[in-house]
């Protein structure tokens, strides 16, 4: 479908939805405009097992290459196709069912590095010709989204590591969060009235005060906002897991109408050198039962339209285990997506291990095509490369 | 503005007011006490400013992180650095420090090492104000700039460019006046330079004594000899032009960047001789520069504390202004802080209001406030609390909703608490 006539439908599907009741007869993407809807990044830090996570158990190649490692099919969660899902990755077969759990397989880039620093600096700056030095995709869409929006919170980082790459801008630096009381204002009592009343001094109303006042009163309608937010009951659990407690903080800030619009969150522990098969189901445990709890909550929430959910990792692994029941860096690896454009599905070519380049998985997507059509598609900004968009579908 | 713009500011004697004079201790240091203001005020602007340009930090506190190094605390240094700033007694030595901070900005994320990043910042303590050649010359060595710019793995045949590509970009000329030649060719220059245990060594084997050419002039170049060209390139000045402007006066125009440019090559490259000139101009206390700049968070909260007459932890204060998005010793990279309206988002704005609600309700204390106030009647507070905390004045339906909140207070503490609170956490305030 061309752009164009894709862009078309969205809009006429906006319009349509603005009729009660309409949104409910489709999936009801279309009631959502493109300004209000979120990215979710999450990083699997340390390069995920694409083999072992989208395992192709048709392929005989794959038990020869992995005697200790490989995946008995009986216990894989199926894709569909010659695919399955990890045993532990099971909280992510409804998601799947209902066509919300998108998997693009053999995603990377030409070259593969296998540097953990070079790689993820890769992913997250998706500049090879070095014209956006130092800022990456995400930061790229915040200065986009606060040069329309000023004194906006466009992009933020949860959890208490240093700041990635991914989410530095030209004009912005995302902030990190990693405890929601930061949000919490703490006002005098009594003094709301006045306050309210000294933003609306009428001198001064262009320049920096001018600036400063509209950020100081979508900052109190904001915290206004997830004070309500964070006083409804919810009815939804997450497991007692570190992933699940940033991604529920992310949740409450989506469902409380925070005006932020990009969060990238990591997981660490994916450079599985040894012994690893339980390390690699626990990981990929803790991956599903958050990323379940989330969607859940988001749907429960009526937010669940609005939320893409990207799962990237800066490269798979060697095809072949090593001498330490372990994998070593390898290259392309299968994204997920999770709700956003789309109806599910597994695309994207999966890997022929009989036909390796360098003992690795060749890459057949390359990532900024997924760059692509979530900046240009999903949240109508422009893309900062001009590698065409990814279809997928829907 | 006419051209005589750096010429000095000789203000009548009603001239220099309030407004001047905060105005000159927001921009130069971090404001002033309720009595360092009142002593501005009666011995007049030339003798202020000598003042503040001869303080030097008290040596005690200055002293006194060295027994807490050895624990490797980051949260311990920047406690002790907030103390100097709040409670130092050199407040332009401390700001220009942070000036040099967020230049050559450093972060310990990856320098991973307090002792070096506090020989750093003693480095734009001791050196700050005086010849940038010298100060540029220091830096290129610093062990903890060393560590941060890859300049311990630029070695002959394996060149890093990283320092060279940054010191052009970013410290001493910025994008569009050097090519990737010269990058290329400066970081030869610097190879060899690397850290032994903490100190910074020159390894003759390790550097590339070869031939360069950089900024079309052909030689050995070694450090020094790079770093010479590099300054004697016009855009050199200009930029540590833009940097003193951009801190103290307000986004620069081209013709104060040619006019500075110019003051800072016949003052040597003295920091301090091109700040005096600065510091005491037309442009400096003109209108543009008066209330132009947002606040950033360390100096919001310093400015705040001081102009109460309040206390705070250096350590709490630390932790505050890190919220509010300025953790000292961690800008977020190499170019520094974004600073002006990249300070100010929905999530920053709240950490700026509950830092300053924390300081009026935990940090000043009853007597603080009385003495702030000196003994004002109830509906003076509004008035009094514009006229030493927003010298520059605010509007009417600013100033009645002070009026407001204090007719609803119970008691006059009450009252003191609210319109101050009002007041710090209002946008007029964060303009500096």
């Amino acid at each position: 479908m061309s752009l164009s006539r894709r862009r078309f439908l969205l809009e006429g599907l906006r319009v349509t939805a603005l009729v009660p009741g309409t949104a409910l007869l489709g999936r009801g993407r279309g009631s959502v405009s493109a300004g209000e809807r979120v990215l979710v990044v999450v990083q699997l830090t340390g390069g995920n097992d694409g083999l072992n996570t989208v395992v192709p158990h048709s392929q005989d190649a794959y038990y020869r290459l992995r005697p200790t490692l490989a995946l008995s099919r009986s216990n894989l969660h199926a894709l569909g196709g010659d695919h399955g899902l990890h045993p532990s990755l099971k909280e992510l077969t409804p998601l799947h069912d209902e066509g919300r759990l998108t998997v693009v397989q053999g995603v990377g880039y030409p070259h593969p590095d296998r540097s953990h620093f070079r790689s993820l600096e890769i992913w997250h700056c998706a500049d090879p010709e070095g014209v956006h030095r130092g800022t990456g995709w995400l930061g790229r869409m915040a200065d986009q989204i606060v040069a329309a929006a000023p004194g906006a919170m466009p992009a933020l980082h949860v959890g208490d590591e240093d700041l990635p790459l991914a989410l530095m801008g030209r004009k912005v630096s995302a902030p990190s969060l990693n405890d929601e009381r930061s949000l919490h204002l703490s006002e005098l009592p009594g003094l709301e009235g006045e306050r309210t009343n000294l933003l609306g001094e009428p001198a001064g109303t262009t320049g920096e005060l001018a600036f400063l006042r509209a950020a100081a009163r979508n900052a109190y309608d904001v915290s206004q906002r997830m004070e309500r937010a964070l006083e409804r009951q919810r009815s939804a659990t997450y497991p007692d897991l570190d992933l699940a407690r940033k991604l529920r903080l992310i949740a409450k800030l989506v469902a409380g109408g925070f005006d932020t619009r990009i969060f990238l969150v990591t997981l660490g522990g994916f450079d599985t050198h040894a012994r690893q098969a339980a390390l690699h189901a626990a990981l990929l445990e803790e991956l599903a039962r958050s990323l379940h709890a989330f969607q859940r909550d988001l749907a429960a929430s009526g937010a669940g339209e609005r939320v893409l959910t990207l799962v990237f990792s800066e490269f798979g692994r060697r095809a072949a285990e090593n001498a330490s029941r372990g994998t070593d860096h390898g290259a392309a690896a299968p994204v997920f997506l999770l709700g956003g454009p789309g109806n599910g599905g597994l695309l994207g070519s999966g890997p022929d291990l009989d036909r390796l380049s360098d003992g690795d998985v060749g890459f057949t997507t390359d990532f900024r095509a997924l760059y692509t059509t979530i900046e240009r598609d999903w949240m109508g900004l422009e893309p900062s490369s001009s590698v065409q968009a990814f279809d997928l579908g829907g | 503005m006419t051209d005589d713009f750096l010429e000095p500011w000789r203000p009548h004697a009603a001239e220099w007011d309030r407004a001047a004079a905060q105005h000159l201790f927001r921009r130069a240091g971090f404001g002033a006490r309720p009595e360092e203001l009142e002593l501005a005020l009666s011995e007049g602007l030339e003798a202020t400013l000598a003042r503040l340009f001869a303080d030097r930090a008290a040596p005690e506190l200055r002293a006194s992180i060295q027994p807490l190094l050895p624990a490797g605390e980051l949260e311990l240094l920047q406690a002790w650095w907030m103390a100097l700033i709040l409670e130092g007694g050199a407040p332009l030595h401390e700001r220009m420090t942070l000036v040099w901070h967020d230049h050559f900005a450093t972060s310990n994320a990856k320098v991973d090492d307090v002792r070096l990043m506090h020989e750093q910042n003693e480095l734009f303590r001791t050196r700050g104000l005086g010849d940038f050649r010298a100060l540029l010359k220091s830096v290129a060595r610093d062990p903890a700039m060393l560590r941060w710019l890859d300049g311990d793995s630029n070695r002959r045949g394996h060149a890093n460019e990283n320092f060279a590509r940054e010191l052009m970009e970013l410290f001493a000329h910025g994008l569009g006046n050097y090519g990737e030649r010269d990058v290329q060719e400066a970081a030869r220059a610097f190879s060899g330079w690397g850290i032994s245990g903490r100190t910074s060594v020159f390894r003759p084997e390790h550097h590339d004594a070869g031939e360069k050419t950089l900024f079309g002039r052909t030689g050995r170049f070694g450090c020094d000899e790079a770093l010479d060209l590099v300054l004697e390139q016009p855009a050199c000045a200009r930029h540590v032009a833009c940097v003193l402007l951009e801190a103290f006066v307000a986004p620069p125009e081209g013709a104060w960047i040619e006019e500075l440019a110019r003051v800072i090559r016949e003052a040597d490259w003295s920091i301090e001789r091109a700040l005096r000139i600065l510091l005491a101009s037309r442009l400096f206390f003109s209108p543009v520069a008066r209330r132009a700049r947002i606040a950033g968070p360390v100096e919001l909260l310093a400015v705040a504390a001081r102009s109460l007459g309040a206390r705070i932890a250096p350590r709490r204060a630390a932790h505050l202004a890190s919220e509010m998005g300025q953790a000292l010793f961690r800008p977020p990279s190499v170019k520094g802080w974004d600073g002006g309206r990249a300070w100010i988002h929905s999530g920053s704005w709240i950490a700026r209001h509950n830092a300053l609600v924390e300081l009026v309700s935990d940090g000043a204390t009853e007597a603080d406030l009385e003495r702030f106030f000196d003994s004002a009647e109830p509906e003076e507070l509004p008035a009094s609390a514009i006229e030493r905390l927003l010298p520059e004045g605010a509007g009417q339906t600013f100033t009645d909703a002070l009026g407001s909140a204090v007719r609803n207070a119970h008691v006059v503490s009450g009252a003191r608490t609210a319109v101050v609170a009002l007041v710090l956490t209002s946008p007029e305030f964060q303009l500096f």
